[in-house]
C-alpha cells in the first residue's frame, strides 16, 4: 500500500481515536517509524483533532475540580518529549540537555570504592608493624639488660 | 518546546500556565478538563454522570500511562475520556437497552454518521460495517473523510 493510500485509508484516524485493532496499531507503529509522511500527518492530525474537540469543550462545574483535588495526591505527570515518534530524528540536540550542569562547592572529594579496603589494609598493617616494632624494641632492651647483668655477675666473682 | 507547549501553540483556547517540568493531575485537568467534559457529554448527555466520568478520567491511573504514550497529552486525554464514557454508556445500555440506533439504513452512510456510531455510540468498525452493510475499510475511510470535511478539523 502506498503511503498516501495508507494515510487516506482512515487507519491513522482510528488509531488516534483508540478504535484500531492491535494488528492495525502494529502496522501504524511500523509505518510511523519508516515513513516520515505518516508521522508528519499524525502530528498535523493530532493538532486538528485537539482543535476539533476544543470547539465542543464545555467548562465543567468548579465542584468537579474540588472532588478531583480530594481524590488525587497531586501526582506528578510528566510528558517526555523524547517519547514522541516524530521527535526521534530531532533528538540529537536534546541529549546534550539531559545533563544538568551542577557547580560543586564543598571540601569533599570523591574517590574510587577500592580506596576503602586499601586504606583499611594500610591501617591494619601499620598497627601490626607498630606492635611488632615495640615488641622487638622491648625484647632487645630486656636482652641488653640481661647481658649487662650477666657481665656484672661474671666480673664480681673474680674480685 | 515540550508537548504541552506545542499543542497549545496551535490552539489558543487555553493558555499554558506551566511551560516545563512535571505536571500534576490538576494541572492536566485545568488544561484539558473542559475538552474532556465536552467529549464525555457528547457520549453521555447526563451532566451528573458525565461529571462522575470526568473525575474518573482524571483520577485514573491510566492517566499516568500518557507519559509513555507516544503522542500528545491531548490525544491521550481524548482517548481516555472517550473510553471511560463509552464504558459507562455500555453499562447504562445493559441496564436499560435502547433500540434507537438499530434502524439505521445504508442510505445514511455519511462520514458523520459513521463517526458518530464509532466515537459517540461506541461501536467497533466491524459492528458498524455489519450494521450499515459496508466493508470495514469503508468504515475506516469514513473517519478520514469526516475529519477532511471539517475545515478546522
Amino acid at each position: 500500500m502506498k503511503t498516501q493510500d495508507f494515510i487516506e485509508s482512515g487507519i491513522l484516524e482510528s488509531y488516534l481515536l483508540g478504535i484500531a485493532t492491535e494488528e492495525e496499531q502494529h502496522v501504524v507503529n511500523q509505518m510511523i517509524l519508516t515513513h516520515s509522511e505518516v508521522s508528519e500527518y499524525i502530528m498535523r492530525f493530532e493538532k486538528n483533532l485537539q482543535r476539533y474537540f476544543l470547539q465542543n469543550a464545555v467548562p465543567p462545574p468548579t465542584d468537579v475540580r474540588e472532588i478531583l483535588l480530594l481524590r488525587t495526591n497531586k501526582t506528578d505527570i510528566r510528558k517526555k518529549e523524547k517519547d514522541t515518534y516524530y521527535d526521534i530524528p530531532k533528538d540529537n540536540t536534546k541529549k546534550k540537555e539531559e545533563y544538568l550542569e551542577i557547580e560543586v562547592n564543598d571540601t569533599y572529594i570523591k574517590v574510587h570504592r577500592w580506596w576503602r579496603p586499601a586504606f583499611v589494609a594500610v591501617f591494619v598493617l601499620s598497627k601490626i608493624f607498630l606492635i611488632a616494632g615495640l615488641y622487638y624494641y622491648f625484647k632487645a632492651s630486656s636482652q641488653e639488660k640481661e647481658i649487662e647483668k650477666l657481665k656484672t655477675e661474671i666480673v664480681v666473682p673474680r674480685n | 518546546m515540550n508537548e504541552l507547549e506545542r499543542v497549545n501553540d496551535n490552539s489558543n483556547h487555553q493558555p499554558v500556565t506551566k511551560t516545563s517540568g512535571p505536571l500534576t493531575t490538576l494541572e492536566v485537568y485545568d488544561q484539558y478538563g473542559a475538552m474532556a467534559y465536552g467529549i464525555i457529554l457528547q457520549i453521555v448527555p447526563q451532566p451528573h454522570l458525565a461529571q462522575e466520568i470526568l473525575v474518573n478520567v482524571f483520577s485514573s491511573p491510566l492517566l499516568q500511562s500518557c507519559n509513555s504514550y507516544p503522542f500528545t497529552f491531548a490525544v491521550c486525554v481524548i482517548k481516555l475520556a472517550r473510553a471511560k464514557a463509552v464504558e459507562a454508556k455500555k453499562q447504562m445500555m445493559a441496564i436499560a437497552p435502547s433500540h434507537k440506533d438499530n434502524n439505521v439504513s445504508s442510505a445514511e452512510n455519511t462520514p458523520e454518521l459513521i463517526f458518530d456510531l464509532a466515537f459517540r455510540q461506541g461501536y467497533s468498525p466491524d459492528e458498524i460495517a455489519e450494521k450499515l452493510q459496508i466493508s470495514r475499510s469503508e468504515v475506516l475511510k469514513a473517519f478520514h473523510e469526516f475529519f477532511k470535511s471539517f475545515p478546522n478539523a
